[in-house]
């Protein structure tokens, strides 16, 4: 080995330390003992396009947050980005067959129906206005149509008018009318379509009510950690507060993202839709696939005006990533 | 409290308040982090996976991390634990196995000579950094290399061995 040139025996090293992790080579030559430390030092030395890549989409999800975070309270200074007047970043897309939801809405939370239109090939879309919040439900006119319900929390003045309204309008009760150790009056409703509204009024100066606006989604999963971590890296979504028992469930949670609160609840998933208002959809379609979303169709700009791209999250819950004209 | 920790609270909180300037707090951690978990890891994949990893669950949490005083790659290297046991359940190694330890004093030494050594790296004249980069995160053998950047083989391992020893001497404690 010593008639060896330099350069060949410390090649001959390296490759034993990167090829096999193996160090022998470098211990019976102890000329090379110290350079085979710094080789073997370099095997753990990161990939300098991975740490930039890494780098580049952490600078992206932090740039998208604050857009969006600040996106619609100063719409005025953002010209790119101006939210549709009345909608949050986050606004739920419930697919019924006909009409019977809106006149659910109305008739039990005094709903009122801002907007109507058709839906090329897809039926109608409908748009109304709950309290301080938007619904959008999509009437697909099919009733081979899977219906695809969801959960609502939804803050009245008066829960037990409201309750007794939406057991009048068609909803069954999953639970009457109770002051709830978490700060609200609550009761329980299943509409005819199978949604859930978790009805309440505030209790006491520190409830939520005080906090959320009227209608909040409330998705279930199994796995609210996973959940909330996949929305957090794909939708820049921040968590608000958890509550977790002994042996890591969580009953209850909330994240926010832009100026939308979401809330979670373990359980099994009703994987529904909802509408996601991003300065840039595209961005964020690509931020989402990499999270492990699922494309359903990529960004493109869509009959309504909006651009819009569709994906379906871990959950089974699918997303209008949009930006209104 | 001396100036580093300071400066490291204020950037912490800074980012708090804009996320924007967390890229700042990675670029301080990113090295050590990586260094952490390559050395458990097993493969280049999965470090880079973990790290990831690590670093998109900062910025998720990071509200809700709080100065006590003990520095901010302590909290990262908490969740680089936490991470890698997350991946070997989901590789379907035993269950059984703890998350691994955070540094003690001596690991502490030798990471941070490490996160020298890559800056150093970072430091070297362009065609011994080409050699590193291709030779050690990219395997590449020597042939592999000579043709890559047009020299001979001997050339290349001429600048291999300058380039380590470059290395040993700037790092002072390796000689």
């Amino acid at each position: 080995m010593a008639d060896q040139l330099l350069p060949d025996r410390l090649d001959a090293v390296i490759d034993a330390l990167v090829a096999r992790g193996d160090a022998s080579a470098a211990l019976r030559d102890p000329e090379l003992a110290a350079l085979a430390r710094v080789a073997a030092d370099l095997r753990h030395y990161p990939s300098r396009d991975f740490t930039a890549r890494l780098r580049a989409r952490l600078e992206r999800r932090t740039t998208m947050t604050t857009t969006m975070t600040s996106g619609p309270a100063e719409a005025g200074h953002s010209a790119d980005y101006a939210m549709r007047e009345g909608f949050t970043t986050v606004t739920p897309y419930i697919w019924v067959p006909d009409r019977g939801l809106a006149d659910f809405l109305v008739r039990t939370f005094d709903a009122i129906e801002t907007s109507v239109g058709e839906i090329p090939g897809h039926g109608v879309h409908r748009e109304l206005r709950v309290g301080s919040s938007m619904v959008m439900i999509g009437e697909s006119g099919r009733s081979d149509v899977p219906a695809r319900p969801v959960a609502f929390h939804v803050f009245v003045e008066d829960v037990d008018a409201t309750f007794a309204r939406a057991v009048t309008a068609g909803g069954t009760s999953l639970g009457e009318p109770e002051d709830r150790h978490y700060g609200e009056r609550a009761g329980f409703i299943r509409d005819a379509y199978g949604n859930h509204w978790y009805i309440a009024t505030a209790l006491g100066p520190q409830s939520l009510g005080h906090a959320l606006r009227t209608v909040t989604p409330y998705l279930h999963a199994r796995d609210i950690n996973g959940y909330m971590d996949f929305l957090s890296r794909a939708f820049g979504a921040v968590e608000e507060t958890r509550a977790e028992q002994p042996g890591g469930v969580i009953p209850y949670a909330r994240m926010r993202i832009g100026d939308a609160a979401i809330e979670f609840g373990t359980a099994d998933p009703m994987p529904g839709a909802y509408f996601l208002y991003a300065a840039d959809p595209d961005a964020m379609y690509e931020q989402a696939l990499a999270a492990g979303a699922k494309s359903l169709s990529a960004p493109a700009d869509r009959p309504s005006g909006d651009r819009i791209g569709f994906i379906e999250d871990p959950v089974g819950n699918h997303w209008y990533i949009a930006r209104p004209v | 409290m001396d100036v580093s920790t300071d400066e490291e609270r204020l950037l912490i909180e800074a980012a708090q308040a804009d996320p924007a300037r967390f890229v700042e707090l990675y670029d301080r951690n990113v090295d050590r982090i990586y260094a952490y978990v390559s050395r458990r890891a097993g493969s280049r994949s999965v470090a880079e996976d973990v790290t990831s990893e690590v670093f998109e669950q900062a910025l998720s949490n990071l509200g809700k991390f709080k100065w006590r005083g003990v520095p901010f790659v302590a909290w990262l290297y908490r969740i680089a634990s936490n991470a890698l046991a997350d991946h070997w359940k989901r590789e379907g190694r035993d269950s059984h196995d703890l998350p691994p330890d955070v540094p003690d004093e001596r690991e502490h030494q030798d990471l941070e000579r490490r996160v020298s050594l890559f800056q150093l790296v970072d430091r070297l004249p362009d065609a011994q950094r080409q050699v590193i980069q291709m030779r050690f995160v990219e395997d590449r053998t020597i042939r592999e290399v000579a043709a890559a950047l047009d020299r001979s083989e001997g050339a290349v391992k001429q600048l291999q061995l300058r380039a380590l020893e470059n290395l040993r001497k700037d790092a002072g404690h390796h000689g």
